[in-house]
This record gives C-alpha cells, sequence and structure tokens, in this order.
C-alpha cells in the first residue's frame, strides 16, 4: 500500500482540477461575446467569475507548492527512476504554467483598465494605468502559457491512466480522502 | 472521477452562458457593435468578426423560445449538482468506503436523464442551436450510459458473489 496523502493536498487537487478545466471551458466562450462597451456589458460576468476562479486556483497552488517544499526538506534524498523525475518534472511544469497564466492574466487585465473585486468582496490593485501594448504582451503570455499548460495537463492525465490501468498504488493516493 | 470533473465544467459554463445571453438584453435591440481599432487589434480581430459576435448571440436569443432558457437553467443546475455527486461516487469507489451502488446507479440514470432533457429541448428548438448543443450532449448521454452500466455489472457480480 503506498503512503497516503495529506486529505487537504487530495481536496486541493480536484478542486484545482475543476477550476483549471472550468477556465478553458469559459475562455472557449466568453471570448466569442460581444466586444466590451458602454452597451455591450455581455463579457462583464464571465470575464469576473474567470478572474475569481483564476486567482482563487492560483492562491490553492501557491499553498500546495509550499506543502511540497516542506515535505521535501523533511525527506532524505531517495533515488528516483527515470519516469519518476519525470513525473516530477511534469507537476512542477503545471505548478508553473498555472501560475504563470494567472498572473499574466490578472496582469493583462490590469494593464487593460479593468478593475478585478475578488469574488466581488476584495478590490485587487491596478499596477498601472491604462496600458495596450503592455495588455497585449501579458496577453500574449497568458494565451501561450495557457496551451502549454493544456498540453501539460494531457501529458498528467495520460500518465495518470497509464497508473490506473496498471493498477498500482499511485493513482490511489489521489483519490484517498 | 476525470468525466466528473469535465461535466462540472461543462454544466457550470453553461448556466454562466445562460445567465450571461438574456432575452431582452442589448443586442436585440438591434445596436450596432463597438469596434473600436485598438480593441480589435488586442484581440485580433477583423472588424466584420466583431460585429459577427453581436450577431452570434442574436443567433442565441434569435433561436431560443421562451421554454428554453428556463428549463436549461434548471438542467444546467441540476447538472451541477449531479456532476459534483459523480465525482463523490468516484471517490467512494476508489476508498472502498462501502460504496452504495444503489446512490451511484441513481446518480447516473439522473445524469442520463439531463442528457436526454437537453437532447430533447434543443432538438425542439430551431437547427443553430442543435448544430450547438446535439452533438456534444449525445456524447455525454453515451459516457453516462457506459458508466451506468459498468456499476450495473458491478453490482449484478457483487450479487452473484453474496448469493
Amino acid at each position: 500500500m503506498s503512503e497516503q496523502l495529506p486529505k487537504p493536498k487530495v481536496a486541493m487537487h480536484w478542486l484545482v482540477a475543476i477550476g483549471v478545466i472550468f477556465l478553458f471551458v469559459s475562455s472557449w466562450w466568453m471570448l466569442s461575446l460581444p466586444l466590451p462597451s458602454e452597451d455591450f456589458t455581455y463579457r462583464q460576468l464571465p470575464f469576473q467569475m474567470h478572474k475569481n476562479v483564476g486567482i482563487t486556483i492560483m492562491v490553492m497552488v501557491v499553498a500546495m507548492v509550499a506543502l511540497r517544499i516542506v515535505k521535501k526538506r523533511k525527506q532524505l534524498q531517495i533515488k528516483k527512476s527515470r519516469l519518476e523525475r519525470l513525473a516530477s518534472l511534469d507537476h512542477l511544469l503545471t505548478y508553473f504554467l498555472i501560475i504563470a497564466c494567472c498572473i499574466s492574466g490578472y496582469l493583462s487585465s490590469s494593464f487593460s483598465g479593468w478593475e478585478t473585486t475578488l469574488w466581488w468582496l476584495v478590490d485587487l490593485p491596478a499596477w498601472s494605468e491604462e496600458n495596450d501594448d503592455l495588455n497585449i504582451f501579458f496577453s500574449d503570455i497568458h494565451l501561450w502559457t495557457c496551451w502549454a499548460l493544456l498540453a501539460v495537463v494531457a501529458v498528467h492525465i495520460g500518465a495518470a491512466l497509464y497508473h490506473a490501468f496498471k493498477n498500482d498504488d499511485v493513482i490511489d493516493k489521489m483519490f484517498r480522502l | 472521477m476525470l468525466f466528473g470533473v469535465l461535466l462540472l465544467a461543462s454544466h457550470s459554463n453553461e448556466l454562466l452562458k445562460q445567465i450571461v445571453i438574456a432575452p431582452g438584453s442589448i443586442a436585440e435591440l438591434g445596436v450596432p457593435a463597438d469596434c473600436r481599432a485598438d480593441e480589435l487589434e488586442e484581440e485580433g480581430l477583423s472588424l466584420l468578426e466583431c460585429e459577427l459576435m453581436v450577431s452570434n448571440v442574436q443567433i442565441i436569443l434569435a433561436s431560443s423560445p421562451e421554454w428554453f432558457r428556463p428549463l436549461m437553467f434548471l438542467l444546467s443546475v441540476s447538472g451541477i449538482l449531479f456532476a459534483a455527486l459523480s465525482i463523490s461516487v468516484g471517490f467512494s469507489f476508489v476508498n472502498n468506503k462501502s460504496v452504495n451502488l444503489n446512490w451511484a446507479k441513481s446518480c447516473f440514470v439522473a445524469l442520463i436523464v439531463i442528457d436526454l432533457g437537453i437532447f430533447i429541448l434543443a432538438t425542439n428548438t430551431g437547427p443553430l442551436l442543435r448544430a450547438q448543443y446535439l452533438w456534444s450532449t449525445l456524447l455525454w448521454f453515451f459516457v453516462h450510459l457506459f458508466l451506468l452500466f459498468a456499476v450495473v455489472s458491478i453490482s449484478s457480480k457483487d450479487t452473484e458473489g453474496g448469493v
């Protein structure tokens, strides 16, 4: 039997998974809504929800990374197989890309002149006045990090299915609440 | 579990779409699209695409009969609840916490009923909405049918084993 993961970590993993998939699906349809203006406000709610979920996910991922670092310090240096090293790389890339997507999305929004009020409660600071060049720059980073994240998530799910069909203990850890 | 996560995201987005694209909103009033050059550059859009985005909303509104939105709203909320329940069913299976198979069966039957509901609703609208909904609903229907029969099969094996 494999070592059991802490329940908050398992719960956070699945909440982040739901959030990430929600963000991908929402981004695909909300960008087909009419461009915003005084009259056309169709994008307001979906964009606000997109930002709410994105920022919440980022906080959770930062917590997961912190937990991972703390755990790593406690562990003795164990020699890993090539597959285990690849899995670690996939995890690190996933964490990095989620954080990069969220920060670039927030900065792009910030430079577009739109305010961000997290869950309609907390006003987040805008980093500067409206700046189209920086908005486009961060928007491009947001786009490409998100596509990269989708590719890494596909690899992650593929690896999970590999373990599931192998019926080893690895996959079980992520389901034990 | 994976399907549950995808379904939850899918239904919550559908709910958001139903909230945002409301009858009587600005697209129905014939107000021309606001397509400023700087926005077009930012979004990488042509002027025609920008104008068609309003048409896109008009298509949805014009193709939705009065009953469509409230019923889709109801089915999306139910879909969110049962998708969340199906994730918890998935967790129970792995944890072997004395899985209540009747509970699992009811959950998948409910998801099939929701898929059928969306399918019937979309079928009774025009071709524009049918094109948007029917294919993905059919895929989900077969995914849920597959999962239901997997549970039924496990359940019958358990019964045979118990006899």
